[in-house]
């Protein structure tokens, strides 16, 4: 099992002071069995510059002979490796003060049917008809927590927005790219323009649920993706308009169509699944403390406020989404 | 697409809004036209009224403005000093 091919070191009269030649460089670790055994002199004299190399850095350099013998440069590999397990310690901290991982993995709990079947429902709402997540009351007497969107299809996933997210850069991208618009900043003006539209739209959401006092019970990552499945439609539309287009920009009859489209639909998308999130009618399990009683013109202000930002601020950032930029305009001779 | 987008236009919108609502000035705008902090009248039976849009939009304000003023000092010396480099 050992890798047999780390004794073609260069041979033993070439002078000590060359640079050392990177020798496929294996990300496996050191644990070999021992190396073949090297002619003397080459060993001393390539452990010279390999020394330095594994004391300065601790990168991992694949083992040549010589290299594991010597004693600085086995305490140098030993403190790089013990650097990198304490960054990646630090980083796992880190990280889960700011985001919990196991909440993510709700998130991602997906399945193959339920991703195919939860794009047709953006694609086309109207016929469905149960629209509320689907809880199991937990045993340790909270309040039930919700399915995984395994086993729920109202469920909101998160790998549905994000690979729309990525998706939608990369198809705009190759749009203005055939269209010989391209530039490699594009990627970059791309994405974040997407981030602040979304940033942007939890932004009002929030502040909107603030002002009309909703009592804001679902999490931000369920925002984040009932804002992100709006990228499906724009994808839609974009990839639609440019086949039929060939090149024409998003305009014209059928694209505006399929926008109009893609955007109504996903307005009632949204409309149907943030009413359970911002109009919590009568929910058996609200806190107990503030209940304060809902008046009639506040129910009727959330639902306005509902319809609001389902289609009109969705009209805005979709409209925004879908715009192009114009490539050199070919001149034809 | 964005490619035309003016980022930087967005954030110095953003923040000359945020300076306009931080130089409000509390007793002499907006106690003029009634969007002043009010602070709680004991004789008032009731709760006070913090409920409705008005209101939260004034407690939005106040906090923005005693929340923000520290910070604005330093991000407006900033963008001072990035248009006199810049240009």
């Amino acid at each position: 099992m050992q890798r047999p091919h780390y004794s073609n070191i260069p041979p033993a009269h070439s002078p000590p002071l060359h640079h050392p030649v990177p020798q496929h460089v294996s990300t496996v670790p050191q644990l070999r069995s021992p190396p073949p055994p090297a002619p003397q002199p080459q060993q001393s004299g390539y452990g010279y510059p390999q020394q330095q190399q594994g004391a300065g850095g601790g990168y991992m350099q694949p083992a040549f002979g010589g290299f594991m013998n010597d004693s600085t440069a086995q305490m140098g590999f030993q403190v790089g490796k013990s650097a990198v397990m304490a960054g990646q310690e630090y980083v796992e901290q880190n990280l889960n003060r700011y985001v919990s991982m196991s909440v993510l993995k709700h998130y991602f709990n997906v399945s193959n049917s339920y991703v195919v079947n939860k794009m047709y429902l953006v694609l086309f709402p109207w016929r469905h008809r149960p629209w509320s997540r689907q809880q199991r009351m937990s045993s340790n007497g909270q309040d039930g927590y919700f399915l995984p969107p395994r086993e729920d299809i109202n469920s909101p996933d998160m790998y549905i927005p994000v690979m729309a997210f990525v998706t939608y850069i990369l198809v705009s991208t190759l749009i203005a790219g055939l269209r010989g618009a391209f530039r490699p900043e594009l990627l970059g003006v791309t994405a974040t323009a997407a981030f602040v539209v979304v940033f942007v739209e939890i932004l009002a959401l929030k502040l909107g649920c603030y002002l009309l006092s909703i009592s804001n019970e679902s999490q931000l990552l369920d925002l984040i993706a009932y804002s992100g499945y709006k990228f499906i439609g724009v994808i839609v539309t974009l990839v639609v308009s440019e086949v039929v287009n060939r090149g024409g920009g998003a305009g014209g009859w059928v694209g505006w169509t399929v926008f109009a489209y893609t955007f109504l639909a996903n307005a009632f998308f949204l409309l149907r699944s943030l009413k359970y999130v911002l109009l919590p009618e009568d929910s058996p399990h609200s806190a107990g403390g503030a209940m304060h009683t809902v008046a009639r013109s506040q129910r009727t202000r959330r639902t306005q406020f509902l319809f609001i930002y389902s289609y009109i601020v969705q009209l805005v950032f979709m409209w925004a989404l879908s715009r192009q930029e114009t490539g050199p305009k070919v001149i034809r001779a | 697409m964005f490619g035309l987008f003016d980022f930087g236009g967005l954030v110095h919108v953003s923040i000359l809004l945020v300076n306009a609502i931080a130089i409000l000035s509390e007793d002499r705008f907006l106690a003029r036209i009634g969007w002043g902090n009010t602070p709680s009248d004991p004789g008032f039976g009731g709760v006070p009224d913090s409920q409705s849009i008005k209101a939260k939009m004034v407690n939005l304000i106040a906090s923005v403005r005693t929340l923000m003023r520290i910070p604005l000092i330093g991000i407006n010396t900033a963008v001072i000093i990035y248009e006199l480099l810049l240009g």
